[in-house]
């Protein structure tokens, strides 16, 4: 039975500084779901994501209060290691961001990362992710080329595919077809449909369309505040408050 | 809503949706009554001007559907946005088959002014004062996003039913009856059987009403007493 609340922000708020830029963030992301982050540029949506996987640790004067809990444990647990919780954790990018390395050698990276060489079990992880990417047919017969030999859209599912490889538990995706074309990004939201039969997925995207078609949650924040978090059909159809309405239909000032 | 969409064209191209639905709904109004007075008057020349002017629905319907596609395709519209679009398409499409049966009456009060008087023609009257009210109700319900006046048609179309019931009773014993003026209760007949038909598509104009309002489908639903309760509107379903 898939867990409801696997990822739960629990009264969760955060600052850049003086800056605060989430408010008392309270949301239980089920598993096995797509869940949609939309909202306006600087609202906190991108903030909330990389806070999934701690990425803001990097930056500096950072704070928080409350808490974000994966699978019931906290990730600011002291003996959290944020290695380990980025295992559990992938991202994937706006702009695609392919290693300078062939196709095969950028699926197996975080393997390599992690000690693991074997010649079969690396076969075995690229074939398997490299088909989860739905890239497999495509590049099959160049795995030991350069990366940077695919196209646009090639190279970002190869981005999902290496994100991916280490089996996470759950995937953010920031505005992960930005940069593609409509061909390219439909293929993206068909492969992130795919996905979630195996991970968690949260998505940042300022394209409606896209949070309509592939997330089955959607959460709209505003100015650091979660204005409605509803199943997506729900907020794109009857959406409960003005300011949602007003956002999704463009009407926002 | 009044808050003007970032994309002005967007907000003309919903202006002229909707000013075409209610250019629409006064022009098939206008057909009906026509219709009725020429057969209640046996003035042919008004049952002529019904059958041309039934053109201009035709075109208006035609004109709606494509500016409704034409809104879909290019702005993707959402929430009531969308519920405007997808309505305003639906009741173009009941009241060009409103329209259809007015022309129906007055193709059938032309026949008739041809003959001889016939006093029962007045027996349709009650039934054609509740089709008309339910049509401007409807409209009434559609322009100002009144689902409970929405809803109200349907208790109301039991009332005409239960008056075109009496009215066909009487008139299918006078056919029975047999003689020289079979074919008008016939025509008869067939008026009130439109008349009837009209009430139905004010209910579903009515129920449009709600959708438009309220985002609920409330088609073939049996106890629209609850519907306004707002224990059971459209329920939503919890994230979490």
């Amino acid at each position: 039975m898939p867990r409801k609340d696997f990822i739960a922000i629990d009264n969760f708020s955060f600052s850049y500084g003086a800056a605060k830029v989430l408010h008392g963030i309270n949301m239980d992301i089920p598993e096995k779901q797509v869940t949609a982050l939309i909202g306006p540029s600087g609202c906190g949506k991108s903030t909330l994501l990389r806070n999934m996987n701690r990425m803001n640790d990097l930056i500096e004067g950072v704070q928080h209060e409350g808490d974000i809990r994966l699978d019931g444990k906290s990730l600011y647990d002291p003996n959290v290691e944020v290695i380990s919780l980025r295992k559990r954790v992938g991202m994937v990018f706006q702009k695609y961001n392919p290693f300078a390395k062939t196709i095969y050698e950028n699926v197996v990276f975080s393997l390599r990362v992690a000690g693991r060489n074997k010649r079969s079990e690396l076969d075995d992880v690229v074939e398997r992710t490299l088909r989860s990417a739905a890239l497999w047919d495509e590049v099959k017969d160049r795995l030991h080329t350069s990366a940077f030999g695919l196209s646009g859209g090639q190279q970002q599912r190869l981005c999902i595919a290496r994100a991916i490889a280490n089996q996470p538990e759950i995937l953010l995706m920031d505005e992960p077809c930005a940069a593609l074309d409509p061909t390219a990004t439909l293929r993206i939201e068909d492969l992130i449909r795919d996905l979630k039969e195996q991970f968690t997925i949260v998505i940042v995207t300022h394209n409606m369309e896209q949070a309509s078609r592939c997330s089955d949650l959607t959460a709209f924040l505003y100015m650091g505040e979660l204005v409605e978090y509803d199943r997506t059909l729900k907020v794109f159809e009857t959406p409960k408050e003005e300011r949602t309405e007003a956002y999704i239909s463009g009407r926002f000032s | 809503m009044t808050t003007p969409h970032i994309i002005r064209e967007f907000d003309e191209a919903m202006d002229r949706l909707r000013d075409q639905v209610l250019g629409m709904a006064g022009q098939t109004q206008l057909n009906l009554e026509r219709a009725m007075d020429a057969l209640l008057t046996r003035n042919i020349d008004l049952s002529k001007v019904v059958i041309a002017d039934d053109n201009d629905v035709d075109e208006l319907e035609r004109e709606i559907d494509s500016l409704g596609m034409d809104v879909l395709l290019r702005f993707h519209p959402v929430a009531s946005d969308l519920r405007v679009v997808i309505t305003s398409m639906k009741v173009s499409s009941n009241l060009e088959r409103i329209s259809d049966h007015a022309v129906n009456i007055a193709k059938r009060a032309k026949k008739m002014s041809k003959r001889a008087e016939l006093p029962e023609t007045q027996w349709l009257e009650p039934v054609y004062t509740l089709a008309l009210q339910g049509l401007r109700r409807s409209m009434q319900a559609y322009t100002d996003r009144n689902s409970e006046l929405g809803l109200s048609l349907d208790t109301q179309d039991k009332e005409l039913d239960r008056i075109h019931k009496k009215v066909i009773a009487n008139l299918s014993a006078l056919l029975e009856e047999g003689g020289e003026r079979s074919e008008d209760f016939l025509h008869l007949i067939f008026v009130a059987r439109s008349l009837e038909r009209i009430g139905d598509l004010a209910v579903n104009i009515g129920e449009d009403a709600v959708f438009l309002d309220l985002a609920r489908d409330v088609r073939h639903e049996k106890n629209r007493e609850d519907i306004l309760s707002p224990d059971t509107q459209e329920p939503g379903e919890d994230a979490s």
